[in-house]
């Protein structure tokens, strides 16, 4: 059969409607030649709403640019505006903060972790990891008053201090879940079906990782030893020991894995800033007015290196909040990952980015070059697609998928 | 354990399959949605089916604000879905725009552009908040031999 | 202590004869410099091949009344970040591309072009960023005489 170049898109949800779409892949047969990304279905208009708003209220708007990181934008916005001010934030304010930072990494990459397992046809894995991070959010309740959106950030500090009847809860949930945390490391690392199906997918070389600005756990599991906590140190992390973890598969396994050692960081980075926490006030008074000036910060998200910049003028508004998160840098290395990689590579190389649910929510349409005939699948239908097409290569995940629920329900 | 036997009851009457759809939301939503799926809340026990498509869906479980770009799609959608058919607002967001009500690219609610049967406020609106949401939504069909009216869940 | 900062900006001023005042250290990791358009690209070059900063953590575009500013928020691997500010006139606002160098400024550039209205000379072809196609010309919704009701809810739909 002659190979043919096919235009394949991921747009959004509805199959017949022809509209922009988010990922367009040019493909010769089942391998992938190019691909272009569309951005915009989530914006928003945050930027300019946070120059009509005041400083307190923008704090509230800029902990939902994303709900997974919500405590990372916060905290990002917040720590720029306390820099223009002057503000010296209480020691026992920042290392709340940080452990707030933790606990959300945690909860994140254990979200992940599940969402990656669904795209290749390891169920088990989401049922499991989203069970055990019940128990951070639970904690994350505990502490805040909310499963998402904490609001434990105000200029200046915290809202809400840590008390000590709820450190014990804590360090239990975080013993627990480092304990099944073990466990996923052990699958990840033995479990020969998971390598198979995630090693040499979505390659990203070193070189590519520096030269195209890619951030975050996708770097690092490409050898990219940077992460904002260590190199530009904000909150309590300038006291607190910590590995970066890089990892030099350069694909999806890397970046699995990677995610995976941060988890077990994170646990540390738990366990140490609750011995460590200072007495003390957790907030300094803020004054309504921001003095003129501008700041820069980052914030080292689950997702990447996530920079704010804030200019002030003297008002109770803003001048100019700027946001980068971490997913527009990755999205723009999606394109150079899936180039000579498999349609079935899809949805796991997006995933392992670890995009928006949003970015994911998209239809595939087909154009064939040569009748100009138009299909289209959702993005269900394109996993299904994956899965299916893997399996023929002989890796299937109906045995580990049994194997991983006899181990969980006999303990 | 109320609310287990309501769903126990409801999900006898019928068992709804859910699409679902993000209008422009920041995800928070999105996930407690999910989460609703999982071991802990794990509705899927009592019938409720996430489909990818909404040819085969009962009920649009809707999260975002309504971004100028997504607008079409989410009347393409209702449009494809068959009668009866429901729409579930999930979260302030979609309730009312919520923090990002006047920002220069959302529309506001997802009733500015589909009518909605259930309002589930909250930031984001939690996993037994959208349950008891979804089942009081079938109970008043089932109930009323009539159209969906409209509800709004106070829960946490 | 400010040691490596000092010494970066001391490398500034000397080789472009930039006016002291125009470049501060404002903390441990933050110089910021506020640089004429004309010789822009090659203090920028500069910076990112012989100072060693090569992360664009992102670029900043701002109405500053008669002008545009853009701001380069440049990096070290070990954190320093210089800020390069210039302005350009907003009758006639064009700058030129940095993505040769950094392609993930392809998104940050754009972004500048739908939201306020800048030039970037040099930009490959490729989908706007992030507003919808069918906006209409001419609105720049950061500049600040651009009101969020501008475009009415309904106006404004992605596809015809």
């Amino acid at each position: 059969m002659p190979e043919r170049e096919v235009k394949l898109t991921i747009g959004p949800q509805h199959p017949m409607l022809k509209e922009p779409e988010s990922f367009l892949l040019t493909l010769r047969g089942e391998k992938i030649t190019d691909m272009t990304v569309r951005l915009g279905y989530n914006h928003r208009g945050i930027e300019k709403a946070c120059e009509q708003r005041t400083y307190i209220q923008d704090m509230y708007l800029v902990e939902r640019v994303c709900g997974i990181c919500s405590h990372s934008h916060s905290t990002c916005f917040i720590q720029t505006v306390e820099e223009i001010a002057g503000l010296a934030v209480p020691k026992r304010g920042l290392y709340i903060r940080t452990l707030i930072a933790e606990l959300e990494r945690i909860h994140s990459h254990l979200l992940w972790v599940g969402v990656a397992g669904h795209e290749i046809g390891f169920d088990t894995l989401l049922m499991y990891t989203w069970r055990d991070r019940e128990l951070v959010m639970d904690i994350l309740a505990l502490i805040s008053g909310n499963r998402v959106n904490y609001g434990m950030n105000t200029i200046g500090g915290v809202r809400r201090d840590i008390t000590t009847d709820q450190i014990p809860q804590i360090l239990s949930a975080i013993d627990k879940l480092e304990e099944r945390t073990k466990y996923y490391i052990q699958v990840g690392t033995e479990e020969i079906t998971l390598r198979e199906r995630l090693s040499g997918v979505g390659k990203l070389s070193k070189e590519d990782a520096i030269h195209l600005g890619a951030v975050g756990p996708t770097a690092r599991a490409s050898g990219v030893d940077r992460d904002v906590r260590r190199d530009d140190p904000y909150g309590a992390y300038g006291e607190l020991s910590f590995d970066v973890i890089t990892d030099n598969h350069c694909d999806v396994y890397g970046r699995t894995l990677v995610r995976l050692g941060e988890l077990m960081q994170s646990y540390k980075l738990v366990r140490q800033i609750l011995r460590q926490l200072p007495e003390g006030p957790i907030v300094v008074k803020a004054p309504r007015k921001i003095p003129a000036g501008q700041a820069v910060s980052r914030y080292e998200a689950p997702r990447g290196e996530d920079v704010h910049y804030v200019k002030a003028n003297g008002s109770d508004k803003p001048e100019r909040v700027k946001v980068r998160a971490p997913t527009l840098a990755n999205v723009q290395v999606v394109a150079h990952m899936l180039k000579d990689g498999y349609l079935a590579d899809t949805p796991i190389v997006i995933a392992a980015i670890d995009p928006c649910f949003s970015c994911t929510d998209r239809t595939i349409a087909t154009t064939n070059l040569d009748n100009g005939r138009t299909d289209r699948m959702d993005w269900p239908t394109l996993r299904t697609y994956g899965i299916e097409w893997y399996s023929k290569q002989g890796i299937d995940f109906t045995e580990l998928n049994r194997k991983l629920r006899t181990m969980r329900e006999s303990n | 354990m109320g609310l287990v036997q309501k769903i126990v009851t409801w999900a006898r009457i019928k068992s709804p399959w859910i699409i679902h759809f993000n209008t422009g939301a920041c995800n928070a939503c999105d996930i407690e949605i999910i989460a609703a799926l999982t071991p802990r809340y794990d509705v899927e026990r009592f019938g409720v089916i996430l489909k990818g498509t909404p040819r085969h869906a009962d009920v649009l479980v809707c999260s975002g604000p309504v971004t100028r770009q997504i607008k079409d799609r989410l009347i393409r959608i209702y449009e494809q879905m068959p009668e009866p058919k429901f729409v579930v607002a999930v979260g302030t967001c979609a309730c009312s725009g919520g923090v990002f009500n006047g920002c220069y690219n959302v529309e506001g609610g997802i009733d500015e552009v589909i009518p909605v049967s259930a309002y589930i406020p909250g930031c984001p609106a939690s996993p037994k908040a959208i349950i008891d949401g979804v089942v009081k939504l079938l109970a008043s069909v089932d109930n009323a031999a009539k159209p969906a009216r409209e509800l709004v869940v106070n829960g946490t | 202590m400010l040691v490596e900062e000092e010494k970066i900006r001391q490398q500034l001023v000397e080789r472009f004869g930039l006016p002291a005042e125009k470049i501060t250290v404002q903390r441990e990791r933050r110089i910021w410099a506020d640089v004429p358009a004309a010789n822009f690209g090659e203090i920028f070059d500069y910076a990112a091949d012989k100072l060693g900063f090569v992360i664009l953590a992102t670029i900043t575009g701002l109405d500053e009344g008669p002008t545009l500013g853009v701001i380069y928020h440049i990096a070290r691997e070990s954190g320093i970040i210089l800020n390069l500010h210039t302005s350009v006139p907003k009758d006639k606002p064009v700058i030129k591309t940095v993505s040769a160098r950094f392609p993930a400024a392809d998104a940050y550039e754009r972004e500048m072009v739908d939201l306020l209205g800048m030039q970037v000379e040099g930009l490959p072809p490729g989908n706007r960023y992030p507003l919808p196609d069918s906006w209409p010309a001419g609105q720049y919704p950061l500049r600040k005489d651009w009101k969020s009701d501008t475009i009415g809810k309904s106006e404004v739909t992605e596809n015809a």
